[in-house]
């Protein structure tokens, strides 16, 4: 992975003591809100229901031991004892002091950690595939681009004040692990028929009020012109996106209104001045960052082989979990293996300091050092040899987290939600205990195969509720929480918006729906291979709809 | 109090202002037209040592034929997170290389200054108390590293090419 | 009219806090001075503006509130998770909010 060098050093400790001023003038009251807000967003210092929040950056995802365990310091430090991995692979804690922020951004620094441009109209954190470097589909590793986008974009003094929060993500397989298709620019690496490599490029996508499918601008954009083209795409937005109306201020809606095909002239047009400039990247550079992301040296561990076979036969609960948690890695001896933070009945994404620091020890003895967060908010280990994950799913289940539930109905997404948010209208996390608790039965989950349930707490869709198979938007409704229910959403490389159902449910009744919808699928697919999601694209919300509301109309909400 | 400020001090007697209803430009003072108005002005005369204020919604691209007749443009943040004059500043300098003064009006707050900087204005209408009290005592909250060229001219930094370093003497 | 009470975000921590009668900001809603006109909802107001400008708390809002069974119950369910923390067991020494105060 990444390492800092003297100048990303330099540049940390510098900001550091910036924001430390910036601190110092605020509460010694030399710098008014209005003024200070712009600034402490652009160090990751929300202000929350119940205090502010701290959202901690972890570019495309990926940190080491060392890294994580200064999260759990943080956590038992600075915080209660716990933080929240949330869809874009960062971290947050929710009860940080903003007297101790410059003195937990000094602590970040001193492990290459950082929270900068982690909020404010600034560009975000760059994610990517969780199974980067490791998948056996993958074209590249999507992380070296991640990597110069994150330096170029950081403190990028043109594009600090854009209209609004500006989200890319890349990935480098044909499967879409990275959601690119929902974000402002998504970035799909790939191959020309030369061998070179480029990208696709996607603008305009996004979820929010006004969910939306990237478009794409670009077939193939050579590697080297990357900050050149992203540099006359932002330039664009700048000074084109709409600020009159923060509902209205993000690149979707300028590609919606001013057509794509047009959007993407201009843009090849401010493209056309920059292509070849000092912005054009050498590729001496790029190959001196992708070399930081090299695999580790993965030696042949076929004992691992009949090791598993012997553990699964002995252990059901083991082989359950392997078969559901741990997915093919390049190396034949090796798996991808994602602990899951989704245990039954539990806060989706949430960790203490002693799973963090339980993590980290895994991580380096099983795991070459390397973790990663998913947009999923469960943690992946993408190196373990599968000589080892008898001995590591041991340590697991000490610390809560081996729950076999991968890509199952209990692995839900949720966003903290009214629970914590100043945004939300409805709490998320306890529906997401119900609905987990409900089908926590190992034998359910398996029977049902296959199906994402997201939760939104309001219409921000951090909870990317859109791209859910099954998807919660929470609203207020005289006072009172209601819930509505969206189908057939999908964040991979065949995107799609999930479709509105009908009237929204009471919170005591949301869980009853969800078994209704899941019962309506098992009666209905074709066998036990056909997924959710296949089967609702097969047939359409109107067997749903007809089991949830009978034969009366179903008004949406 | 507004003072006008450059990275060589603060101003004094400076000409230039904006015209509003009430406020016209005295005779040791030039307005800063707005820019349909230089425009025209331009177009209709001979006049050099011309100054034009851009706003955000402006074309500063539209400048071109005329920028050898300009003394100053002015660049408007009405609200200090209005960011489309740090594109407008790139663009004089980069695009169409203009190279006489250009000045920061509006809301100017001393932690955009440095941005302001690297984007080429190179001179700042100044009313906020505290950003005034910072630039009389020289206390810039920039950083030195930067990871990326604007339109400023930088010295090379270290490691990647897209790396760039301010050096103070 | 509903009685109201003044609520903020100390500037320091962030902690949710109410007015009290000694104008004091404190972390318990129970604690809080209750308005019960218009004019006392303005002298809130007021001392809430006056404790933005001097920089002791920010996001000030009045919040409508009644007296149930004794205790201070804000009408908004938000309000309630503010006043009492999150709905569920979240970390290691910390309750969970009591459920019959944030039911609707």
């Amino acid at each position: 992975m990444y390492r800092y060098d003297e100048f990303d050093h330099a540049f940390v400790s510098s900001r550091v003591e910036q924001f430390r001023d910036q601190v110092g003038r605020r509460l010694a009251g030399e710098l008014a809100e209005d003024a200070f807000k712009p600034l402490r967003l652009m160090n990751g210092v929300y202000l929350q229901l119940h205090a502010y929040m701290l959202r901690v950056a972890i570019p495309y995802g990926t940190l080491n031991g060392k890294q994580m365990r200064m999260l759990a310091h943080i956590a038992r430090k600075y915080d209660r004892g716990y933080g929240h991995f949330t869809t874009r692979q960062n971290i947050q804690y929710n009860w940080p002091k903003l007297s101790d922020t410059p003195d937990i951004l000094a602590e970040l620094a001193s492990v290459e950690m950082h929270a900068l441009q982690t909020s404010g109209n600034c560009i975000r954190n760059v994610t990517a595939d969780h199974f980067a470097g490791a998948a056996a589909d993958e074209v590249a590793d999507p992380r070296p681009y991640a990597e110069i986008l994150r330096q170029w974009s950081s403190v990028h003094p043109e594009f600090s004040f854009l209209p609004r929060k500006f989200k890319i993500a890349v990935t480098g397989a044909e499967r879409d692990r990275a959601a690119i298709q929902v974000h402002d620019i998504g970035l799909h690496l790939k191959k020309n028929e030369e061998g070179e490599i480029g990208f696709a490029v996607y603008v305009g996508g996004g979820q929010g009020r006004t969910p939306m499918i990237a478009k794409k601008i670009k077939d193939f954009l050579p590697e080297e012109d990357l900050l050149s083209y992203t540099t006359a795409i932002m330039r664009v937005y700048n000074l084109h996106g709409r600020r009159d109306n923060k509902y209205k201020a993000r690149i979707k809606i300028l590609v919606h209104e001013t057509g794509a095909e047009e959007l993407a002239r201009q843009v090849e047009e401010e493209f056309s001045h920059l292509q070849g400039t000092e912005l054009k990247l050498p590729d001496a550079d790029i190959q001196a960052i992708a070399a930081y992301f090299a695999p580790p040296a993965l030696a042949d561990r076929a004992e691992g082989w009949p090791q598993l076979a012997g553990w699964k036969k002995q252990d059901e609960a083991f082989a359950r979990w392997v078969d559901q948690n741990v997915k093919p890695h390049k190396h034949p001896d090796y798996g991808m293996v994602t602990i899951s933070l989704k245990p039954i009945g539990g806060i989706p994404g949430d960790a203490s300091d002693v799973q963090m620091d339980a993590i980290a020890d895994l991580a380096e003895e099983f795991a070459f050092d390397e973790i990663r967060i998913s947009h999923e908010q469960n943690v992946i280990l993408p190196h373990v040899a599968l000589a080892d994950l008898e001995p590591l799913y041991r340590a697991l289940v000490a610390q809560n987290l081996a729950t076999a539930n991968a890509g199952l109905i209990t692995d839900i997404i949720a966003c903290p939600g009214l629970d914590y948010c100043a945004l939300a209208n409805a709490r998320s996390i306890p529906l997401a205990q119900e609905i987990s608790s409900r089908f926590g039965a190992a034998e359910r989950q398996a029977e049902i195969g296959e199906l994402k349930i997201k939760i939104s707490g309001c219409i921000n869709a951090c909870g990317h509720h859109h791209v859910g198979h099954i998807g919660l938007l929470g609203v207020e409704k005289k006072g009172a929480e209601l819930y509505q229910i969206t189908l057939g959403g999908s964040g991979d490389e065949n995107t799609s918006i999930g479709e509105i159902i009908g009237r929204g449910f009471e919170p005591n009744k949301v869980t009853d729906a969800v078994e209704t919808i899941v019962d309506t699928y098992l009666g209905l697919r074709t066998s036990n291979e056909e997924t959710f999601l296949e089967a609702y694209r097969r047939v359409g919300p109107q067997p749903f709809k007809e089991a949830l509301y009978g034969d009366a109309k179903a008004e949406a909400a | 109090m507004t003072r006008i400020w450059r990275e060589t001090g603060f101003v004094e007697n400076d000409p230039w202002v904006i015209e509003t209803e009430e406020v016209k430009a005295t005779e040791d003072q030039k307005p800063l037209l707005p820019l349909d108005e230089m425009i025209a002005r331009a177009e209709e005369s001979n006049d050099v040592g011309l100054g034009v204020l851009i706003r955000p919604a402006d074309d500063v691209r539209k400048l071109e034929p005329y920028l050898y007749r300009i003394e100053i443009v002015a660049v408007d943040f009405p609200a200090f997170n209005d960011g489309r004059a740090f594109s407008h500043a790139s663009l004089l300098r980069d695009r169409l290389g203009y190279r006489n003064e250009l000045r920061a009006v509006g809301d100017v707050l001393i932690d955009q200054v440095p941005l302001m900087l690297r984007c080429g204005i190179d001179s700042f209408s100044v009313k906020n108390a505290t950003a005034l009290k910072r630039l009389e005592e020289g206390r810039l909250p920039g950083i030195a590293e930067h990871y990326q060229p604007t339109a400023r001219h930088a010295e090379k930094g270290e490691g990647y090419s897209w790396r760039r370093r301010t050096v103070t003497a | 009219m509903t009685d109201k009470v003044l609520t903020a975000n100390r500037l320091s921590d962030g902690i949710a806090v109410w007015l009290d009668a000694n104008g004091h900001w404190v972390e318990d809603l129970q604690e809080a001075i209750v308005a019960r006109h218009a004019e006392a909802v303005a002298s809130l107001e007021a001392i809430g503006k006056r404790d933005f400008a001097e920089n002791r708390v920010v996001d000030v809002a009045v919040v409508e509130v009644q007296e149930q069974d004794g205790k201070l119950w804000p009408l908004r369910l938000r309000e309630r998770i503010r006043a009492q923390g999150p709905t569920m067991e979240y970390a290691a020494g910390y309750r969970a909010a009591d459920p019959a105060f944030i039911a609707v």
